[in-house]
């Protein structure tokens, strides 16, 4: 303890200029192909990206996880891992009490699974092996012993909804509820000619970024205050997240971002970062921890599979008069942003067209399937599958090509979501259709 | 054989968190005596290139060649919140936090270059990184100079600046409220693929996309995201399925997780529109998100074309397309 | 056991365990961190570098293959001032989003055009399809094969000249 570590370098790495040969004599940059500032560092290896940063004395973490999607611990035995050479400290929940649960918008996350307490996914941490080498805390980890009392695993939303399925969190299965409803939907279906009903299903997708999880972290015993470097999308959501978890005010938090190598929603979320706290403050010494891709794809977020039903009526003219959808999510084990995503894309459910009636329902719901959470379009993704098949749909039905048709139902200014919000600048919804078909050279649908 | 189809998806994506809940992001600029101009801001550049975004967009108000910038981002004890790198809600929100602070700190070079000059805003002007009075042009003070005597005064030629838009919180009951979403981008796309009927292949052959986007302050970076966002969805549409059964992911790994690679590409052609006319800066909107999501349907509609089998399920496989065909083909006997 | 091999043209002798893969000596060992590790099952190709002439994954080459080698990283192809006209070509294209595959990608793009100096689209294609980029969507990336296939056979006939 008490040793000075050298921390300097790390924290000017991401002060990068900007070159622009060839433009030196313009007065306009917006709109100009300015080249990118940080590429020069990526194409030369000069980029630090959070597993390329190492201390001296610097400590490995691995962490042991669950060992059954859906079980009550009963022991863990970490005596002979605490045996192998160059293990420096193993962390179980009995030595955090005072340590809370974290998330991103509901905290309903373990840091680490205590005995008589659940792991609700294979992704759930159970102790933390700090090492002198990774090979040694890979070797402490596997000699971890654990003992489980199973419960029925649920890895259907619809079984979860059931009411004798176990609950997996306190409150029930069904994490959040929304509702939509705009016009008259029974109306509108009654003045309808045609009407479309379907099915839609999407799968588990793995964000995948390059770069995965990965951070280093020293404490300053001086200041009080620890350090992360980490990747994340959000450092000020994180700092506090982390704080609050380990009960510290959130100056003594300090994010700093090293080069991130991809993202696409899956580094909302916490991943190494509190473990490494909590490593780093006990050892007094700097500590690193990076997952393997196996470790990234079952632990961390996932995109939702959601399951989409889609009614919707048309006129014989071609106008939509009603749209009637549910969408069911499976959020997986921890609710991450599945507060958020689910009902994004219900609310998105009519795509950029003109609907008077729309009537909606969306749940997540919690299973023991790898926790769902952000990724890129957000539930509007998985909308889209399904409003942008039955317009194909349909207008196949009324005999129109489908870019006509969705020209005629096209959102314009003045148009009002499924939301009601009143569509009042920005919309050249119109305009991506007519040059989509320019660009192709479309010519109506069949193209055979 | 191979069959030719042709499909099309439109979208639309409300961006930013939206809801009502808090979404702001806060900037601040300063000019420094040896000669670089430091944005910070706390925006993560996960690849999309916010940083190049944010120096476009302060080099075009304060009329300075981008090279003089640098950006210190990512460090809670440095950089203020400027909110998450998601939600498609950088350019539109840190890059108008930016352009705030950088119009408050020309408002500065302004106001103490008139100090210098003993003169007033009217009769100055500023061009190149220097102030002068338009009578006089060669008789200028250099940002770095004014910064320089500004600091001598005791002060900073610097400015911060926050951005912090307005939405609502739906209804419980109806999900309606005035303002869900700060704007929506709007997307068309056009697939032209194959499929091959005897390996149920799908081959992407070309992708047009419409994108209205207010305004592109990178085209190629843009170009980079439509790229990027479309190919992900390709793989969402034809090939990634994380298998989780009993609760256990039986493919984690990228010998079983499959994404597409620089064999599965299409050819790109894109058009813009941009009608400046959405409130983010210079009228931009965001792009990131939206650029994923017609993907998927827009092939699932361009199989409908080439075969006649219409899917309902994510992803498209070539097993299910062979088995589709073969009931197809016994269904017709 | 100990190794020496030749990396980015320097005799480097390196203490090792016979478990060390390449990758953890170039990384850990030498300090070259521009070598990636995405996948550590030869998948992906962020590792990708350039041994004895061939391209391989450093993550699947144990440490005391590489003995009596001459390897290749991103360290020795060029630097921030001095940028090999690769480099320089993802520059220039905007081929470089999150910049983690670019490493690999860049030394498969040099053996590619060391072989066949002015490659077809398709092959430069093929030639890639090792390498998994997840933010570009690969157009931009093939762009800069071609044009740094431009800027060096300029370059080369000069020198020729």
């Amino acid at each position: 303890m008490g040793k000075k570590y050298n921390v300097k370098d790390y924290y000017c790495k991401h002060t990068t200029r900007c070159s622009t040969e060839g433009r030196k004599k313009s007065k306009r940059f917006v709109g100009h192909n300015v080249l990118k500032a940080d590429a020069w560092d990526k194409v030369t290896g000069d980029a630090v990206y959070p597993d390329d940063i190492s201390f001296d004395d610097m400590l490995h973490i691995k962490v042991k996880r669950a060992v059954h999607p859906h079980a009550v611990l009963k022991n863990i035995d970490i005596s002979k891992a605490l045996k192998v050479s160059g293990v420096v400290d193993i962390i179980t929940a009995e030595d955090i009490p005072e340590v809370r649960q974290y998330g991103l918008i509901v905290r309903d996350q373990p840091v680490l699974v205590g005995v008589g307490e659940k792991m609700r996914y294979l992704g759930d941490a159970l102790a933390v092996v700090v090492a002198e080498s990774k090979e040694a805390a890979k070797k402490a980890r596997d000699l971890i012993k654990v003992k489980v009392e199973e419960l029925e695993v649920i890895t259907d939303p619809f079984r979860a909804m059931e009411d004798d399925a176990p609950s997996i969190h306190p409150d029930g299965n069904i994490l959040i509820t929304h509702h939509l409803d705009k016009g008259d939907v029974e109306k509108g279906f009654a003045n309808s000619d045609i009407i479309v009903e379907n099915k839609y299903q999407t799968q588990f997708i793995d964000q995948l970024p390059m770069q995965n999880e990965s951070g280093a972290a020293f404490y300053d015993e001086r200041k009080g205050v620890v350090n992360i470097w980490a990747s994340t999308q959000w450092l000020h959501d994180i700092q506090a997240d982390v704080a609050q978890s380990l009960r510290l005010a959130k100056n003594q938090v300090r994010i700093i971002q090293p080069t991130i190598g991809g993202a696409f929603g899956k580094k909302e979320d916490v991943s190494v970062h509190i473990h490494l706290a909590i490593a780093a403050i006990r050892t007094g010494r700097p500590v690193k921890f990076t997952y393997t891709r196996e470790e990234s794809m079952i632990t961390q977020s996932k995109r939702h599979p959601i399951t989409i039903y889609a009614k919707t009526g048309v006129s014989k003219d071609g106008y939509l008069q009603a749209w009637e959808t549910k969408f069911i999510g499976d959020t997986g084990a921890y609710a991450s942003s599945g507060p958020a995503v689910v009902h994004k894309g219900m609310y998105h459910c009519t795509g950029p067209y003109n609907c008077e009636n729309v009537r909606g329902v969306s749940h997540a719901v919690y299973t023991n399937n790898t926790f769902c959470g952000a990724m890129r379009g957000f539930g509007t993704t998985q909308a889209a599958f399904a409003y942008e098949s039955q317009i194909d749909i349909i207008a196949h039905k009324l005999g129109m090509d489908p870019a006509e048709f969705r020209k005629q139902n096209i959102y314009e200014i003045g148009s009002t979501t499924p939301n009601g919000q009143q569509l009042n600048h920005s919309v050249n919804a119109r305009e991506t259709i007519e040059s989509a078909v320019e660009l192709s050279g479309w010519k109506g649908g069949n193209s055979k | 054989m191979k069959k030719y189809g042709k499909g099309m998806a439109s979208i639309m994506f409300g961006f930013g968190y939206g809801e009502g809940f808090p979404d702001h992001s806060i900037a601040s600029i300063e000019i420094m005596e040896d000669e670089r101009i430091q944005i910070k801001t706390a925006a993560a550049d996960v690849g999309q290139g916010v940083i190049t975004t944010v120096i476009q967009i302060a080099a075009e108000i304060l009329r300075i060649n981008p090279e003089n910038f640098e950006v210190i981002q990512g460090d809670t004890h440095k950089t203020k919140n400027s909110g998450s790198s998601s939600a498609t809600r950088q350019t539109y929100f840190t890059g108008s936090a930016v352009k705030k602070a950088a119009e408050e700190l020309l408002a500065n070079i302004y106001h103490y270059g008139s100090i210098e000059f003993r003169s007033n805003h009217p009769e100055l002007g500023v061009e190149n990184g220097r102030i002068f009075l338009y009578d006089d042009p060669d008789d200028y003070i250099t940002y770095w100079e004014l910064a320089r005597r500004v600091k001598e005064s005791g002060n900073r030629l610097e400015a911060e600046a926050s951005f912090f838009p307005v939405t609502y919180e739906p209804d419980e009951k109806t999900g309606q409220a005035d303002k869900v979403y700060v704007a929506y981008t709007f997307l068309t796309q056009v697939f032209e693929i194959e499929v091959d009927t005897d390996t149920g292949i799908i081959e992407v052959l070309n992708v047009y996309s419409g994108l209205d986007l207010g305004k592109a302050i990178n085209p190629k970076n843009v170009e980079g995201q439509i790229e990027g966002g479309t190919v992900q969805g390709m793989g969402m549409a034809v090939m990634e399925d994380q298998i989780i059964k009993e609760g256990k992911t039986l493919n984690a790994g990228m010998t079983d997780y499959l994404v597409p690679t620089s064999v599965d590409i299409p050819k790109f052609e894109h058009s813009f529109i941009e009608d400046e006319d959405s409130e983010g800066p210079f009228g931009a909107k965001g792009v990131g998100e939206p650029t994923l999501i017609a993907a998927s349907p827009a092939i699932a509609n361009a199989v409908y074309d080439a075969i006649g089998v219409r899917f309902y399920e994510l992803p498209i496989t070539p097993s299910k397309i062979k088995k589709a065909l073969k009931e197809k083909n016994e269904e017709n006997k | 056991m100990k190794i020496s091999l030749t990396v980015n043209g320097q005799l480097r002798e390196v203490e090792i365990t016979p478990y060390t893969r390449l990758l953890d000596l170039l990384r850990e060992d030498l300090g070259l961190t521009g070598t990636k590790e995405g996948c550590g099952k030869g998948e992906c190709g962020a590792c990708t570098v350039i041994m004895d002439g061939e391209l391989v994954a450093s993550c699947l080459v144990p440490a005391p293959q590489a003995d009596g080698s001459e390897v290749l990283t991103i360290e020795g192809l060029g630097s921030r001032d001095n940028l090999h006209p690769i480099q320089e070509s993802f520059v220039e294209t905007g081929a470089v989003q999150c910049g983690f595959c670019i490493p690999g990608m860049i030394l498969a793009s040099k053996k590619l055009l060391d072989e066949n100096p002015h490659p077809a689209e398709e092959e430069i294609r093929l030639g890639l399809s090792g390498n998994i980029c997840r933010c570009t969507g690969y157009a931009k990336i093939i762009d800069a094969v071609m044009m740094a296939a431009e800027k060096m056979d300029g370059r080369e006939s000069d020198q020729d000249g």
